[in-house]
């Protein structure tokens, strides 16, 4: 079998001791900041960017990559033991885990999440193995009026899914959309909206736009809110499940492991949606619906199962199209392109080293993180004492240097600053930061392919239709939008959010 | 009297001038002492600023230029890249610095020369450096994927001028030397496709495999070469005047009958500020000349795009003007 061959060039590259302690220390930055409350792996991996390029481009996405997924082990403990996600996809985790933990069964809570982690995120990279390299060798199939499909297709599930108001998520996609027309046209060649600034002319910086949202703007929010180490009462103990918690949540890890592979291909998928997906499915199956939120621990496994199924998978669009399908693979995009590597079809064959290697990094990752969880569980909880205070300056120092670094300009510095005061400024009034990041990212590959498609068809916008490939893309935006608008009026209800909300609020 | 007058008050203007330009250089906190003597350069660290990210295939050329630098100076040569707007930022920063050859740049033709006529803010002009010399040229090449239909340039312009518009020719950038060589095809010859500008050669080199596009325009680059050899490409024409010889069998446009098309080349060489001393700019020039020799920058720069033989300062110079002269009327219509 090919892929077999391929997969040991991956785990050469992962077996090179410097790579395998970038993995360790990858999968360990994530747990850290998953178990930190508001720092997520969108705003460390922002935080960090700029400090990747000066290691190997595999060692640096095999990082970055660890400290993504590691983040969905982490956040789970505090949303068991606190109540308090550490990061958005562990938020339905703190439902029954905290309900557990009250009950004095927080280890089985955290054991299972750690297991059902573990096996979600195996089962999803052996998926990533065996789809990848298929995906790869359609992926040249993929022109320009595909990639104007799917990144719509991006646009709109990330504004519709996982989000708490659609409205407001669709206004910062604009926002988003509008800010990635700054600087050269992409046809013409002339600057646009640039005022007279030549700093502008090659458009703003998407990775000053992603630290000071997402870095200075988490900064400046958590820095209002109290840190409660001090309700970390009861010690934790019993981490391993019994059998009886076992057979409880066997299905519930299965099903979340394929359920979060599916949607974490799906753009906007990875994440919140699929831990959300998947406790309404538990709900939805099980013999006594009424145990949920009372302490399930399916309502713990399945979702914490497909946030990690969920979060490897997303990177097929990544590595075989050159599409981010959240915001942190937007950053990872970002990461490599700092590199001088454009991910797209071509990546898996002239860099396999990179393609095979993130692949067989997440394979050991999860090894890691299984054996770093399950004994050290009260050792991470610690780390809540660590006061936001100290924390601050020093993740802003490291913004500024950082962001600096990758230009050299200080200009960038500046948009750091103005984006973090709007990225407060918007969380503090409701508005995600994400949508806007990711269709800044989409919007300029979204503008390009568009005119490129209409260059090629001489102005015919049927090329977007009658194209199989892209047709079919666009024909699901529109179901999505029809089915979205139907059941709006039917249950004048917005999203499966704002339920569960409500059910974190009771 | 007079005379005594006039000398006395040109000394006192010296004066001011040295004194103007010892403050203005310490102030500065640029390169090094701007007082000293073209004899003793260099003395001290020399900056090299890159228009581009650190490790793309221009830093990585810089780079290797800078180290042999390093090797025959003696002294400290720091990369400084400096990104973004066609080149211009890092142009301004060249014009802005002390012109005692401690900074230097990469320029890029012809987007060095070209970006001012695009860009109504950019506002440096071709008089504000000096040229050093060309470190590599890379011609640009016209190629097909290998299922195409066109086995030879001719069949291809002559469907090209059969169906105006109906051929569609990737080039990497909106604003490259491929795009205007493509534009001016049309306006001089009668020959019009339709250009669709890509972001690179990356996303260029995709779009031709998924026949997306017709053919592209490209700088023939390793990477491209690399498609040659496999086989998935095939070329049909290069840019330059004359042949290269690692395309032998590749007729160039001018050979085609296009006799004014052979601009389109990617050359990248070394500036200083304007007003830098004619012996510091020959003392760098020198010593590009001696690095181009040197095996390992020539296998690191790629063999086939180092001249054969250097092209100095004012054959850069007249390069430079030849392409504003050709360029210049094209982008700004």
């Amino acid at each position: 079998m090919e892929v077999f061959g391929n997969l040991l060039t991956g785990f050469e590259v992962v077996f090179q001791p410097t790579n395998l302690l970038y993995v360790f220390v990858g999968v360990l930055i994530g747990t850290v900041i998953g178990v930190l409350p508001g720092l997520g792996p969108t705003a460390t991996i922002a935080l960090l960017l700029p400090l990747t390029y000066t290691i190997p481009p595999e060692a640096a996405i095999i990082m970055l990559a660890g400290i993504y997924y590691g983040s969905m082990y982490g956040g789970t403990i505090t949303s068991v033991l606190l109540q308090l996600p550490g990061e958005a996809a562990s938020v339905v985790t703190a439902l029954d885990g905290y309900q557990m933990a009250r009950q004095g069964r927080a280890g089985p809570a955290l054991g299972i999440a750690a297991i059902g982690s573990f096996i979600g995120g195996t089962v999803s990279v052996v998926g990533l193995t065996l789809f990848a390299p298929l995906m790869a060798s359609v992926a040249l199939r993929f022109g320009p009026p595909e990639f104007t499909a799917l990144t719509v297709l991006g646009i709109l599930l990330v504004t519709y899914l996982g989000t708490k108001s659609f409205a407001k998520s669709l206004i910062t996609a604009g926002f988003g959309l509008l800010l990635a027309t700054v600087g050269q046209d992409p046809v013409a060649g002339t600057a646009r909206f640039t005022f007279g600034v030549q700093d502008l002319i090659s458009g703003l910086d998407f990775i000053a736009i992603a630290m000071g949202l997402f870095g200075v703007g988490e900064i400046l929010y958590n820095l209002e809110k109290e840190n409660g180490a001090s309700m970390v009462s009861s010690r934790i103990s019993h981490i391993w499940p019994t059998m009886r918690d076992w057979a409880q949540s066997r299905g519930a890890i299965l099903r979340g492991s394929v359920l979060g592979f599916f949607i974490g291909v799906l753009p906007g998928g990875g994440g919140v949606v699929s831990s959300l997906a998947s406790y309404a499915m538990e709900k939805r199956r099980a013999r006594e619906p009424q145990r949920f939120g009372k302490g399930a621990i399916e309502g713990v496994a399945g979702p914490e199962t497909a946030n990690n199924a969920s979060s490897t998978s997303a990177f097929i669009p990544l590595l075989t199209l050159g599409i981010p399908s959240n915001v942190v693979l937007a950053l990872l995009f970002g990461a490599l392109l700092l590199q001088g590597i454009t991910p797209g079809p071509q990546l898996i064959s002239e860099n396999p080293e990179i393609f095979w290697g993130v692949i067989a990094s997440m394979y050991v990752g999860n090894l890691i993180l299984l054996i770093l969880n399950i004994p050290l569980v009260g050792v991470f909880v610690q780390l809540l004492r660590v006061r936001a205070g100290i924390l601050a300056p020093i993740a802003l120092m490291v913004t500024m240097v950082g962001v600096f670094s990758v230009n050299n300009n200080v200009f960038d510095m500046w948009v750091v600053l103005v984006f973090g005061v709007l990225g407060y400024v918007m969380r503090k009034t409701g508005f995600e930061p994400g949508p806007l990041v990711l269709a800044f990212v989409l919007g300029a590959i979204m503008e390009r392919s568009f005119r490129q498609s209409l260059l090629i068809s001489n102005g015919d916008p049927f090329i977007f239709f009658t194209r199989p490939i892209s047709g079919t893309i666009l024909g699901l935006v529109v179901l999505i939008i029809a089915i979205s608008a139907f059941q709006f009026f039917k249950r004048r209800r917005a999203t499966v959010t704002d339920e569960l909300d409500d059910e974190v609020q009771r | 009297m007079t005379l005594t007058k006039r000398g006395s008050f040109l000394l006192l203007l010296g004066t001011l001038a040295v004194l103007l330009a010892s403050c203005s250089g310490g102030g500065g906190g640029g390169g090094g002492g701007s007082a000293e003597s073209a004899e003793e350069y260099p003395s001290d660290t020399i900056t090299m600023l890159v228009p581009y990210t650190a490790g793309g295939p221009t830093d990585l050329a810089a780079r290797s230029v800078a180290t042999c630098f390093e090797g025959e100076f003696g002294q400290t040569l720091v990369v400084d890249n400096r990104p973004g707007a066609g080149g211009a930022l890092a142009m301004n920063e060249l014009i802005n610095s002390e012109a005692d050859g401690y900074t230097i740049k990469v320029i890029a033709a012809p987007a060095t020369v070209i970006t001012p006529y695009v860009e109504e803010n950019v506002t440096y002009t071709e008089d504000d450096f000096v040229t050093i010399g060309v470190i590599t040229e890379i011609p640009s090449v016209l190629a097909v994927s290998s299922a195409s239909e066109y086995e030879m340039a001719e069949e291809f312009f002559d469907a090209a001028q059969a169906n105006p518009g109906a051929l569609n020719v990737g080039v990497p950038g909106a604003t490259t030397s491929q795009s205007i060589e493509l534009q001016r095809l049309a306006e001089e010859y009668g020959v019009q496709v339709t250009t669709v500008p890509f972001n690179g050669n990356a996303e260029l080199t995709a779009a031709l495999l998924g026949n997306n596009v017709d053919a592209i325009f490209v700088n023939a680059s390793e990477d491209i070469l690399d498609y040659f050899e496999s086989g998935e490409f095939r070329p049909l024409a290069v840019s330059p005047a004359e042949r290269v010889e690692y395309l032998p069998d590749v007729p160039t446009l001018r050979e085609l009958g296009y006799e004014t098309l052979t601009y389109s080349t990617s050359i990248f060489g070394l500036a200083a500020p304007s007003g830098t001393p004619p012996e510091i700019v020959s003392t760098l020039e020198d010593t590009l000349s001696t690095c181009l020799e040197d095996p390992q920058v020539r296998e690191q720069l790629g063999e086939n795009y180092v001249p054969d033989e250097f092209v100095g300062s004012e054959e850069l110079r007249r390069r430079l003007d030849e392409i504003v002269s050709v360029y210049k009327p094209v982008v700004t219509s």
